[in-house]
């Protein structure tokens, strides 16, 4: 797994990273130097997502150990938001003549894809979903079928960037808290809106147990549009579906964001699974099409780690203690995108 | 034509992002792609559009494009060859 | 043993029609639904030929069923009409019967409405109805509309892979049904053409003042279109139990990736060769088992160079009838692929194979040729369908007579 994200999640032990925190209601991620993984004919004309993803992509590579993946399969949101809206401003600003080509190139939603391609020379199955909080659970369930279908491993990722001129954009239509909120202060500021975030998370999949697991994932549900009976009910089938009750998960990760327009569905979660240890992890990442892969990078870790990064969740009182053998992951994007992911310990 | 060449080596670093690249590290014959500075077809579209912007040369084939984008040299004598004498 | 996927129903929108039978007779009749655009907002306006739909926004959403509908951009409803044929057609009533999936596929989703005014979007002083397009831009938004209006309940999707978007739709639609996860899925694009798309090709130079011409030796790049196709995938077990009309078999299908730029594929054609092989060996035919190759050919000097060396290399001295129906269409983007997946059924329905219009020279590189002349009677009962995109993403389809 690799992962830039908002958090210090790139380089070094996950477990001794200070907490990053902010109070401008857009978290944008930490950057590394991407020299050190993208020559520099190729860095030079690339925007800020593709950086951002191409680089993930190859540290991924380099953490599993396994070659050239056998698919590449990609989830975003919104694509490169740089380049859309250069090309955009491009087209008024030279009033439709003499466009540079690289923008709009690079605004294509799996612009990525192709450049990992190239920089692994893969020729195999490469896809890219563009459906909001569904985006990156279809790139996994895509994996999945791809791995069941005889791909002896899959490179499946997911990015997002927020800029600042589309968080105005989505500020008009009420995304973010109207109120400036420090991100350790999310879950305690139940007001309509939530924080932006961004991040690009990539894992390599495998049929297979390596030296370098870090977890299994058991289990995959998605519900679109569901009402709050249909949200509990969903996850008793999914729970179900997986021969356990809720007392068998060690530990619950959820996607509250602090919005009170959606808080209806988390009670529904916290109703089916009563006392289960619950974790929110939106405080780290901020708020975006598809931070599931976000929590499902978090889960991993602290699975393989069977410890919680306390340093991240000051704001929490309790953590699940003894072993950690099943982590449920519940997220959803603004109402609409659903989804259950059950993780066990390989 | 040597101010030109000098003026052009500057804006193509600046068209195309070659930060670590100097006016004098491009030398006036040094084949352009390929080899050289290694740059490819989207370069060679980028270097049209600084054609147009810059020196109001429209080049409308991007296969006739590379022919007089092969060089500094040859980008420079293109540029000369539609000014107005 | 794995759920064999067949295509129960069909509907679409594009230049030569709005109908699947308008859109067969266009074909027949060789009418291209070329000219230049009456709804954009461009420069280029009498200058770039495009294949647009004939209907303005307001004809679409009454035949959509939507009428003064703001929030209902053109991708949407270019769509739903679309959808709402393909439904028919399958004889599906009610969507609830049976968990349908619903993969679609755009590139540049509600791009048309938010290009206009994207600049009062993001300026502060400005208020105004606009509002409703901000969140109509994403890929998403087209999607949603439509599974919401037919009461979708199984999987729900957007693939985004440029020009392959909706084979790739297709694909994933059908490993759904093969891997048991559903026994019906909707799948196929959706594309409006935008002053963004026109102005990004025209920045890659490869668009044709004039109309294309695939596979000729003075081709000057390919003509933008629009429109909108879907494909009722159903496995096997359903067709039987419901006694669906099976229109053909989506019996093979590969995704492989060129690697090798971000825009233009290999000049040797790898990545397309590739495609086509793999997806003909799924398919359980061999090559002398293929009557007509629907070729994505777009008119681009790479792209027809490069395919058309793939066919070589995989036919050899057999290569079978082959065109592109861009002429008629022009590049719909994303629903390029399910448009084409549509007139390959059409092709092995009703025998035909469709002519490859403004050709008259051949590529100096090539041995083959594009055929010319509509051809009818023939005995269509396998076609191959290719569809490749930027990002060196290659997809090709395999459809096939359907004998039980």
């Amino acid at each position: 797994m690799a992962a830039i994200t908002p958090q210090h999640s790139f380089e070094g032990d996950l477990f001794s990273q200070p907490l990053r925190n902010n109070t401008s209601n857009l978290f944008q991620v930490t950057e590394p130097d991407y020299k050190a993984f993208i020559p520099p004919n190729s860095l030079r004309r690339m925007s800020r997502l593709l950086k951002m993803g191409l680089t993930t992509a190859q540290k991924c590579l380099q953490d599993s150990g396994l070659g050239v993946p056998g698919a590449i399969i990609t989830g975003t949101g919104k694509g490169s938001l740089q380049d859309t809206e250069r090309f955009l401003k491009d087209i008024r600003q030279y009033e439709e003549k003499a466009l540079n080509p690289t923008p709009f190139i690079q605004s294509t939603y799996n612009a990525v894809n192709g450049m990992i391609a190239v920089a692994q020379q893969c020729t195999t199955y490469n896809n890219t979903f563009v459906h909001r909080g569904f985006s990156f659970e279809h790139a996994l369930l895509d994996s999945i079928l791809q791995l069941q279908e005889g791909a002896p491993h899959t490179l499946t990722g997911a990015l997002d960037e927020m800029s600042e001129e589309h968080f105005f954009i989505k500020s008009r239509i009420g995304y973010w808290k109207k109120e400036l909120v420090n991100n350790v202060d999310l879950y305690k500021t139940l007001s309509p809106g939530t924080i932006a975030g961004e991040g690009a998370v990539f894992f390599s999949l495998s049929a297979a147990k390596t030296d370098h697991t870090y977890a299994r994932i058991a289990g995959l549900k998605m519900l679109y549009k569901p009402s709050p009976v249909v949200v509990s009910a969903g996850l008793r089938t999914f729970l179900r579906e997986q021969q356990l009750s809720p007392e068998d998960i060690s530990l619950v990760l959820t996607g509250r964001n602090g919005d009170s327009n959606f808080e209806h569905f988390y009670k529904e979660l916290d109703a089916v699974m009563g006392s289960a240890p619950q974790v929110p992890f939106k405080h780290l990442c901020g708020e975006y099409e598809t931070s599931g892969a976000f929590a499902v990078w978090l889960a991993a870790h602290i699975m393989k780690a069977q410890q919680v990064p306390l340093q991240w969740f000051p704001m929490q009182e309790a953590f699940p203690s003894g072993a950690l053998s099943r982590i449920l992951i519940y997220n959803h994007f603004f109402g609409e995108q659903h989804t259950f992911i059950l993780l066990e310990r390989e | 034509m040597e101010a030109l060449k000098q003026k052009l080596k500057q804006q193509i670093i600046e068209a195309l992002n070659l930060q670590d690249t100097k006016p004098e590290d491009i030398d006036d014959n040094a084949p352009l792609f390929g080899e050289g500075l290694g740059l490819d077809s989207i370069d060679s579209l980028e270097l049209m559009v600084l054609l147009e912007r810059h020196y109001q040369i429209k080049v409308e084939d991007p296969r006739e494009g590379r022919k007089i984008l092969q060089s500094v040299q040859s980008m420079a004598e293109f540029i000369q060859s539609k000014q107005p004498a | 043993m794995a759920e064999r996927v067949l295509i129960t129903g069909m509907g679409m929108i594009t230049a030569i029609g709005g109908t699947v039978a308008a859109n067969l007779n266009s074909l027949q009749q060789q009418q291209s639904g070329l000219g230049f655009t009456r709804f954009i907002d461009t420069i280029y306006k009498e200058i770039l030929p495009v294949a647009e739909v004939k209907y303005s926004n307001e004809e679409l959403a009454q035949m959509a069923g939507v009428p003064g509908q703001p929030e209902y951009t053109r991708t949407t409803l270019l769509g739903l009409i679309a959808m709402q044929e393909a439904l028919q057609q399958a004889g599906i009533h009610d969507l609830q019967e049976e968990p349908t999936g619903f993969i679609n596929a755009s590139t540049v989703g509600g791009m048309c409405d938010t290009e206009k005014v994207y600049f009062d979007i993001i300026d502060p002083a400005k208020e105004g109805d606009f509002l409703r397009y901000i969140d109509t831009l994403d890929c998403a938004d087209c999607t949603q509309r439509i599974a919401d209006r037919i009461g979708i309940t199984g999987y729900i999707t957007t693939i985004s892979t440029a020009c392959s978007s909706s084979a790739n739709a297709l694909m994933y639609g059908a490993r759904l049904i093969k891997q048991g996860l559903a026994h019906r899925v909707i799948c196929g694009g959706t594309e409006a053409l935008t002053s963004f798309t026109i102005n990004g090709f025209n920045s890659l130079k490869n668009i044709d003042k004039q109309a294309c011409r695939p596979f000729d030796h003075n081709r000057n790049g390919l003509n933008l279109g629009e429109g909108a196709a879907y494909l009722v995938l159903e496995s096997e077990t359903l067709v039987k139990r419901n006694g669906s009309r099976v229109l053909a078999e989506l019996s093979g299908y590969c995704n492989s990736n060129e690697a090798f730029h971000p825009t233009a594929p290999s000049p040797e054609g790898d990545g397309a060769y590739t495609a086509m092989k793999e997806a003909l060996a799924m398919s359980g035919r061999t090559i002398d088992q293929v009557q007509y190759v629907n070729v994505h050919g777009t008119a681009t000097w790479p792209n027809d160079l490069s395919e058309g060396r793939a066919l070589e290399r995989l036919f050899g001295s057999q290569t079978p009838p082959f065109s592109s129906t861009k002429p008629f269409t022009g590049h719909a983007l994303a629903a390029a692929g399910a448009i084409e997946a549509i007139y390959s059924v059409l092709a092995v329905q009703h025998q035909l194979i469709f002519p490859n219009l403004n050709f008259s020279e051949k590529m100096e590189e090539l041995s083959i040729v594009p055929e010319t002349r509509l051809l009818e009677g023939q005995a269509v009962e396998t076609v191959i369908s290719n569809s490749f995109g930027f990002g060196g993403n290659n997809a090709s389809l395999v459809i096939s007579k359907y004998e039980g």
